[in-house]
């Protein structure tokens, strides 16, 4: 079980490039996705969303996986800017994880 | 041998009759019935065309019957009735018979025992058509007066909207103050007003009318008569008790609702923190600046949907339906409180989001402040525990996450209640008003008759028909409102004439059909010095129930008399052809 922190949802908001509150979980970002990243982004914007920080941490592989390729932003029928939103996660990554 | 001129209409009713009903052979086989003049088929009887041949027939050959056999009467009757009327024939020597609903759609496999049943069916239609007499509606003078039974802003408002169009409204409420729950409701969407500021309104707008009279502290404890002038008793209960006559036109009832109770442990009620949807609204109002629970600020919210409604089957008396005002009331309390603290963390554990029309805004306007929803399966509800440092524990399976198990930790968990029926036993024994499977007042049809119930000039609106929201509640005390005047504003009301009448040559009153009657509609009177029984047509309702209990015969049924029934059943058991 993961607990929700509303810490890191804060952290989040603050930093302002991240925004997915139009997502309606509806799977086309999944579906057109040339990596296949079933978790990408849907499941994770949900993590940030909940602020579930542990489970965004874990999936540091899948959040450098992406291509950036938009195919999926493209078909987003809620309009999210979900190369956007991963590009902040890899900035969020880079500071937290990384420490760069 | 007849001396009638009865005309015979077999309808084709497309192919919905005639795939399956030979209806040649079935007028072939009646057109040499006693009484018949004129036999013939038509591919649509109601059709414009086939209608005008009948008014044609009907003054031509001098016809003092009809018989139309096609669909039900429930679809045509007032059709061919009216068809008989414009022709200058009596409408009630019409008769309509059921080929299509109990002959060709039950028999759809047996073309040849479908024609023969077709035919016994309408020979029986003959036969009684055969023995009509011309009768006329009952006319009964109505009062202008209506009585509305709940001054909650459905009642209130149906009792405006009476007043300006003429009628005198005795308006009734149980407690002692006017505006039920809408009363205490703090800012409601989408005007921003509060629920006291919209009800003072409508108060003031009563107090101008001098036609509303209102009672507060009252119950109707008694009902007589019927549609067009009711008999109601009012006990006043302040200061000292008393009962008051009313007649009325028109009842309206308006009674509300009750919020759902949550029992005792259900998603943790009981524990610290854990309130009802309608306690944290009143929270919300009272709360000047920062949102505080017991001393202490409110930073995380955890809402919990559809508590007490869409409940599953397995529990005993489950409320099975969407209470339809909670999800958007949710989320609109939630708008309330970013608007308190914008820093507010919100969490709602939904099964469905149901907020329509323009509540959508509602729900988008949350979700952009940052709210998050999660849903949640039936068969898997969250759980809510104590915590430590005095939040709530909660813990959830995220279906948006495929089921994923999420804890939330919270300051107050606010369960989202519905809508349950008010415990109005006692008006429902008055009124006889049936209650549906959930509990509320049925209307006689949700879209074709929907404030209408089957006590005829009984009328219902707001919430006690079901959860409706305020605009709701008030579009439908306009309905009722629009419904009761049609018939009030007229002055008299036309009842069926098919009801029963008492042969006082007969007649001993032995009192046994007073008893029989379900309507109360058997009442004693004096005929030459000796005591007969008499039927009230205002209250009759033609259901026969009191024609067999006659040792004496001194009974029938206008339209349905011994001698038509008898004559029709013979007709059904006659050789066919
Ligand atoms: S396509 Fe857009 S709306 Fe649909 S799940 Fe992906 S991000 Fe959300
Ligand atoms: S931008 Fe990333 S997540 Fe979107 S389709 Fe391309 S690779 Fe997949
Ligand atoms: S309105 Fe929403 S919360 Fe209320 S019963 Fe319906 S779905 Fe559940
Ligand atoms: S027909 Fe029915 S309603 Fe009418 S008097 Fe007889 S029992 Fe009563």
């Amino acid at each position: 079980m993961a607990l929700v922190n509303p810490d890191f949802v804060e952290e989040v908001k603050r930093s302002g490039r991240f925004d997915a509150s139009a997502c309606m979980n509806c799977g086309v970002c999944s579906a057109v996705c040339p990596m296949g990243i079933e978790l990408l982004p849907r499941k994770l914007f949900r993590y940030v969303l909940l602020g579930v920080k542990d489970r965004v941490l874990e999936n540091v592989e899948t959040i450098y996986s992406c291509l950036l390729c938009r195919l999926c932003e493209v078909n987003c029928p809620a309009q999210v800017h979900i190369a956007e939103n991963v590009r902040f996660l890899r900035c969020y990554m880079n500071k937290k994880v990384f420490k760069i | 041998m007849s001396d009638r001129r009865i005309g015979v209409y077999i309808c084709h009713c497309g192919g919905n009759i005639s795939d399956y009903v030979d209806v040649d052979r079935v007028v072939k086989a009646v057109c040499d019935e006693p009484g018949v003049v004129v036999a013939r088929t038509a591919v649509f009887t109601c059709s414009d065309a086939a209608q005008q041949e009948i008014i044609q027939d009907i003054k031509e050959q001098n016809l003092d019957g009809l018989v139309v056999a096609s669909c039900s009467p429930k679809l045509h009757l007032y059709t061919f009735r009216d068809v008989a009327r414009r022709a200058g024939l009596n409408p009630y020597q019409y008769t309509q018979v059921n080929i299509r609903e109990q002959c060709s759609w039950a028999h759809t496999g047996d073309r040849e025992g479908a024609t023969e049943k077709a035919i016994r069916l309408v020979r029986a239609g003959i036969a009684r058509t055969n023995l009509t007499e011309p009768l006329q509606p009952v006319k009964i003078d109505t009062v202008p007066g209506v009585l509305i039974i709940g001054a909650g802003i459905a009642g209130l408002r149906a009792a405006i909207g009476l007043a300006d169009i003429g009628i005198c409204v005795y308006l009734v409420e149980r407690a002692p103050v006017v505006g039920g729950w809408v009363a205490r409701f703090g800012k409601m969407y989408p005007h921003g007003k509060k629920g006291r500021e919209l009800i003072d309104q409508l108060l003031d707008e009563v107090k101008k009318r001098e036609s509303i009279t209102l009672f507060t502290n009252a119950e109707v404890v008694e009902k007589s008569g019927s549609m067009g002038d009711f008999h109601v008793r009012i006990r006043i209960k302040e200061p000292a008790e008393s009962d008051i006559g009313v007649r009325v036109g028109a009842i309206i009832v308006a009674t509300g609702f009750d919020p759902y109770q949550p029992r005792e442990g259900e998603y943790g009620y009981g524990l610290e923190g854990v309130m009802t949807l309608a306690a944290f609204q009143e929270l919300l109002d009272n709360s000047g600046g920062r949102l505080v629970y017991n001393g202490r600020e409110i930073k995380d919210v955890v809402y919990i949907y559809c508590v007490g409604s869409r409940q599953g089957t397995d529990m005993e008396n489950a409320n099975r339906y969407c209470s339809r005002y909670c999800c958007n009331a949710t989320v609109h309390a939630a708008n309330l409180a970013f608007e308190k603290n914008p820093e507010i963390h919100q969490f709602h554990l939904f099964r469905d989001m149901r907020t329509y029309g323009r509540f959508e805004l509602l729900y988008r306007e949350a979700l952009k402040r940052g709210a998050t929803f999660l849903k949640f399966d039936a068969s898997e509800p969250p759980r809510v525990e104590q915590g430590g440092n005095g939040k709530l524990k909660v813990t959830v399976k995220d279906l948006l996450t495929s089921g994923e198990e999420f804890e939330i930790r919270a300051d107050v968990v606010v369960l989202a209640t519905g809508m349950v029926p008010k415990k109005n036993g006692k008006l429902v024994d008055i009124l006889k008003l049936p209650v549906g499977r959930d509990g509320f007042f049925n209307e006689i049809h949700p879209k074709l008759r929907p404030v209408e119930t089957v006590v005829d000039g009984v009328f219902i609106c707001g919430a006690c028909q079901g959860p409706k929201n305020s605009s709701e509640s008030v579009a439908s005390a306009l309905a009722a409102v629009a419904q009761s005047a049609s018939i009030l504003k007229k002055g008299y009301v036309e009842l069926e004439p098919l009801i029963a009448a008492v042969d006082p040559q007969l007649c001993t009153w032995c009192g046994v059909c007073a008893q029989a009657c379900p309507y109360s509609a058997i009442e004693q009177e004096q005929y030459r010095g000796r005591e007969v029984a008499r039927v009230n047509e205002a209250v009759c309702k033609g259901c026969g129930g009191c024609v067999p209990t006659c040792s004496r015969d001194a009974l029938n049924l206008r339209g349905y008399t011994g001698a038509q029934i008898k004559s029709m059943i013979d007709a059904l058991v006659k050789e066919i052809c």
